[in-house]
């Protein structure tokens, strides 16, 4: 593929492209627009050099360039060579340069001298002190039980160096923060479609976006993040595609949105049940693709349960008009009638889809979401013309189906309903034969089915008592592990059954306290670990409230990676680099692993941390750590890029920043072009094991909260939060803001001057209706409606006619960091408000992000 | 000669404020000193709402009003187009301010070493930055530039003189773009010579509709607009950030 720059050229008169921009495979000559104007100069002063790194702020790890000088890092600019940015920043990127010089971070090792659950008085100590302790505390703790060590990340950029190879090492509970991010999408879509993610479209090729809950302007997206899908949304946009954006705001979508549907909170479900109920009145359905594919033939008795012979599922062969293996040649299968087997009644699982969906019409969906019949009738229709289903398109010798309609859904999921309400946006998707189509819905980078596909499948409901993360409970057997359901655990045990809760915690940058909903639970629960030892550059709050020990992180000044740095076209891999020394006493997280394992005797030998980076790392011999001798941690990413096959290890990325191995192949890329297509797998459009679950769940004695959303269809219900009392008239939701990345921004000087204080987005109708004026202070209170608890903050309102006027909004990422002069003031996170436990998880464990509120002045 | 000029593509801005970022840590502009500002807008009623988004950088005029008013021929037009302030010979009058009607100007009211937003003659940096305030202060910023070889790119921010966007000088000499153009995540900041008809600038404004602000008021901005539309009485400003004139 050439270089094909339309419309754009290179600052005519700039510098000739350099090194970094000159690889014209690199840009792939798709992207529409222009990369990148500004290369270094060539002629760089003396003592000046490029470092090429990673930024260390944001998800995505987009590459930067840090302009130095004499020994000083002066600019931070984007790679032009990193697929994910292509030579720019975001406004955090640029800024987080006063983040690395902060006189605020913490410069030493810090030991707890008081109580806990008051702001700490720490003494500085040593690095050896510190370890010692903590290592210590590792050793005895495992005496008892490695698993009553809870490894608790909110950020982690090295999956295999600190997720898989430190977490075995120690032999840790590994929680992740999933169930606060969008892990009721995924795991939708691995029992779905079998590949782990959200959704976000094929860009290149799609026509018509569901923007469903996208925070395009301030926020990431599925799998990737701000820049990368901007970038791609543009050029899409510039050749016609049309947006319709599904949100109770219509902030984030800027200018962007061709059509609001400002939708209720909660209420995606109905929406996407009644776009198919539309769907299959308008017979605009891929037949074919629901046929060979999916499990919608599949023949269902009574009782619920899949028709099997053997083992093997069953379908009605239209062509013999005899009962056949779902697998057997030359099929056509049945999606719609009534068959009598063996004197049983059986129906295709669409027959049956069809009657579940019969009574969702757009109708009774405008009155449960709160828009037009209208809109949601001409979405379907859009839907419909623009899938263009039973079309196909070649790419690179490849004959596709092209279904040029798609969605990006990503935080959304996290909401009571979340993970019935994104299979029934995929299956909505699957309708129209869309999923993993060309210009159709993607969820991963490449095609790939999670473990998870058959895992979900396979669950069974174990009898107490119970581990503490609840896995294999009668409460989530599908379970994403949710660290509020742990705190309430830890303040009830004997509830959820668990005989054995945790002892010590690991708090690998994260600030639960702050950034997990229901901060008064946190509060509570965290004064029941034994032991808290925290890394992080900052003193969070969490930190400054419950740390016995707190370990200085570098933020840019350490090696880090192997780093992912696809767009999801062009498969290349990142590292970050050090652009300095690590300032005052901070150290990389590796190095302070490193550290800590072998104060803990748990570096050297077998099962030892050299051992599990061996592993985890995919080191390959020559190049494999000698288990006994301790590497530096440059040593251990120089051994990887060898075992990659990159002759000069990890000099290559300190000349280059990053790897770019070329595009993905089509047949590498969509399920479509697997052989056999999606790799064998069937769709589930009708989730019999779910249905199985429930039944166990009951059989258990569990109760209705938690098995009435183990349903084999997505089924609509009333959210919980609906039964607060009618005063509390209003719903919360909240959002990200583009100035600021969860727990580790705020404080920052040059980003929390943009954006000072915590603000109430409300719309003025509703404001007017309550005495409430622009820039008032007024009490926000929230309800639960099942234990009744009230909360509540005092904030200021922001006034805007983006926002329904029965929703409120307000932002996360304020009052993080403790001791900070510019965290000073800045008011209250919303997880003050929202909770955390029945009523406000899914039925996967999944935190929601919504709760009815009350908002009166103060 | 250049004819320099900056094009911005508001069919693609997200309002994302980068740039912002981007110039004041180029361009080392103290505490609420914004060379750079990105409006965010809203207009309409809900369920008619509609949210945009305009980055305003300096208009860099052909018929400048501040030029004209300037008692000391601080501020003068350069032959490439670019709208200079010699921070030398600056007096700190503040009349460009008055009859700038773009709001572009910045007086600096205070000493660079206060306006910094953090103590950086913290001892544990000292090593590494030498007591540079802000600590990733730009070298470039001091130095002569143009043929005339008088101090136009900022430096220093000194009490009692005025500051704006330079189009950066400093960057635009070495062939680089401007720190705002290179930071935008959507290439909607496009920076190049009007005299070059295959300039990316020249080509935008060849082919699609543009405007430019307060064109009524005859002051001939470099500053190009596609698409969307001027600002009117309708739109209401969300979002904004304090700034201090």
């Amino acid at each position: 593929m050439g270089v094909k720059l339309t419309r754009r050229t290179f600052l005519k008169g700039a510098a000739a492209l350099t090194a970094f921009v000159a690889l014209g495979r690199l840009l792939d000559g798709r992207l529409n627009t222009l990369v990148s104007t500004g290369p270094p100069s060539p002629s760089s002063a003396a003592g000046e050099q490029w470092v090429p790194t990673t930024c260390w702020i944001g998800k995505q790890d987009c590459g930067m360039l840090a302009r130095v000088v004499d020994g000083r890092v002066v600019t931070l600019e984007g790679n032009p060579a990193h697929p994910r940015n292509r030579g720019t920043l975001c406004p955090k990127g640029v800024a987080q340069i006063m983040a690395l010089y902060d006189p605020n971070r913490v410069k030493t090792p810090l030991i707890r001298t008081n109580e806990k659950g008051v702001p700490g008085r720490f003494r500085p100590a040593s690095w050896e002190e510190a370890l010692t302790l903590v290592a210590e505390k590792i050793k005895e703790v495992r005496a008892k039980d490695p698993k009553l060590i809870l490894w608790q990340k909110g950020r982690s950029k090295g999956g295999a160096i600190y997720d898989d190879a430190f977490v075995k090492t120690i032999g840790a509970t590994k929680v992740g923060h999933g169930t606060y991010c969008a892990d009721a999408g995924l795991r939708a879509a691995e029992y779905t479609i079998g590949p782990r993610g959200g959704a976000h479209p094929d860009f290149r090729h799609t026509r018509y976006l569901l923007s469903w809950g996208w925070n395009l302007t301030n926020a990431g997206g599925n799998k990737l993040c701000f820049i990368t899908w901007n970038q791609q949304f543009m050029e899409a946009r510039e050749r016609g595609m049309k947006v319709v954006h599904i949100d109770p705001r219509l902030r984030p979508a800027g200018p962007f949105a061709d059509e609001w549907l400002p939708i209720r909170p909660g209420t995606d479900l109905a929406l996407a049940l009644a776009l198919c109920h539309a769907l299959i009145a308008q017979g605009t359905i891929d037949r074919e693709y629901l046929k060979k594919y999916t499990n919608a033939p599949f023949l269902v008795k009574e009782d619920g349960l899949f028709l099997r012979v053997g083992d093997k599922e069953q379908v009605w062969d239209l062509k013999s008009k005899a009962l056949k293996p779902f697998d057997a040649q030359d099929l056509d299968p049945a999606l719609e009638g009534e068959f009598t087997v063996d004197g049983a009644r059986v129906k295709p699982a669409f027959q049956l889809f069809k009657e579940h969906v019969a009574r969702y019409t757009p109708e009774w969906a405008a009155e449960v979401c709160g828009l037009p019949a209208e809109q949601v009738r001409r979405v379907a229709r859009e839907l419909a013309e623009n899938a263009m289903i039973g079309s196909t398109i070649v790419l690179e010798g490849v004959t596709l189906p092209y279904r040029p309609v798609s969605m990006m859904f990503y935080h959304m999921s996290q909401q009571e309903l979340g993970f019935q309400a994104c299979r029934a946006m995929f299956i909505l998707f699957m309708l129209l034969g869309a999923i993993e189509a060309v210009g159709g819905v993607r969820v991963d980078f490449t095609w790939k089915v999670d473990s998870n596909y058959e895992a979900l499948e396979r669950v069974k409901v174990k009898d107490p008592p119970y581990d503490y993360t609840l896995k294999d409970s009668k409460f989530f057997p599908i379970n994403s592990v949710n660290p509020g359901m742990i705190a309430k655990m830890m303040l009830d045990p004997q509830k959820y059954q668990v005989d054995k809760v945790p002892e010590m915690a690991i708090l690998h940058m994260v600030n639960p306290v702050v950034s997990f909903t229901d901060q008064p639970l946190f509060l509570e629960a965290y004064k029941r670990f034994k032991f808290v030892v925290a890394l992080d550059p900052w003193l969070s709050r969490t930190a400054d409230l419950f740390a016995d020990v707190v370990l200085p992180a570098a933020t840019l000044e350490k090696y880090e990676g192997p780093l992912g740095a696809t767009d999801q076209y062009t498969d290349a891999t990142a590292f970050r680099l050090p652009v300095m020394e690590p300032l005052y006493q901070s150290k990389g997280e590796l190095d302070i692993y490193l550290d800590l394992c072998e104060a803990a005797g748990l570096l050297y030998g077998k099962g030892g941390y050299l051992d599990h980076l061996n592993k985890e790392l995919g080191l390959k011999d020559p190049y494999k750590l000698d288990l006994n001798a301790k590497p530096t941690v440059r040593e251990i990413f120089d051994r990887w890029a060898r075992s990659q096959g990159l002759a000069e290890g990890i000099a290559y990325f300190e000349k280059n920043g990053v790897w770019v191995k070329g595009p993905f192949s089509p047949k590498k890329y969509y399920g479509y072009a697997q052989s056999p297509p999606f790799g064998g797998i069937r769709h589930r459009l009708y989730g019999e094991s779910l249905l199985r679950l429930q039944q166990e769940m009951q059989a258990k004695g569990a109760e209705r909260v938690y098995w009435q959303d183990y349903t084999p269809f997505p089924t609509w219900r009333e959210p919980t939060m609906w039964k607060s009392p009618p005063q509390y008239d209003l719903t919360l939701i909240s959002y990200k803001m583009i100035e600021f990345k969860q727990s580790r921004s705020s404080q920052i000087p040059l980003l929390a001057e943009l954006a000072p204080q915590q603000r109430l987005a409300m719309n003025p109708a509703a404001a007017r209706a309550r005495g409430i004026r622009d820039g008032d202070e007024v009490w926000v209170e929230s309800h639960n409606a099942l234990t009744g608890e009230t909360r509540r903050v005092k904030v200021k309102v922001e006034l805007t006619e983006a926002i329904r006027p029965d929703v409120v909004g307000m932002p996360h990422h304020y009052g993080e960091v403790a001791r900070h002069p510019w965290a000073k003031g800045q008011g209250p996170t919303p997880n003050t408000l929202f909770f955390a436990g029945e009523g406000y998880v899914t039925n996967t464990n999944d935190n929601s992000f919504h709760v009815r509120v009350r908002v009166y002045k103060a | 000669m250049a004819k320099y000029a900056m094009v911005i593509d508001l069919e693609r801005c997200v309002g994302c404020r980068a740039c912002m970022e981007a110039c004041k840590v180029e361009n080392d502009t103290p505490q609420a000193v914004f060379w750079m500002y990105v409006f965010r807008f809203e207009e309409g009623r809900y369920p008619n709402t509609r949210v945009w988004f305009l980055p305003r950088p300096c208009m860099h005029c052909d018929n400048a009003p501040c030029v004209k008013v300037c008692p000391v021929g601080a501020r003068y037009k350069r032959p490439d187009g670019l709208v200079a302030t010699d921070w030398e010979r600056c007096i700190g009058c503040r009349y460009c301010e008055v009859a700038c009607p773009y709001g572009v100007n910045y007086f600096n009211w205070k000493a660079p070493e206060k306006n910094y937003y953090l103590d950086w003659k913290d001892r544990d940096l000292g090593p590494v930055t030498h007591g540079a305030t802000p600590p990733y202060k730009n070298p470039d910023l001091e130095k002569p530039y143009g043929p005339e070889r008088r101090r136009i790119a900022g430096g220093g921010h000194l009490k009692g003189v005025i500051e704006k966007c330079t189009f950066c000088v400093h960057r635009v000499e070495k062939g680089q773009t401007t720190a705002c153009a290179q930071a935008c995540p959507v290439f909607a900041i496009q920076f190049g010579d009007l005299e070059d008809p295959n300039s990316t600038v020249s080509r935008l404004l060849k082919k699609r509709p543009h405007f430019r602000l307060l064109e009524e008021a005859g002051t001939q901005p470099r500053v190009f607009y596609l698409g969307g539309h001027p600002p009117g009485g309708e739109v209401r400003q969300i979002e904004g950030v304090k700034a201090r004139v």
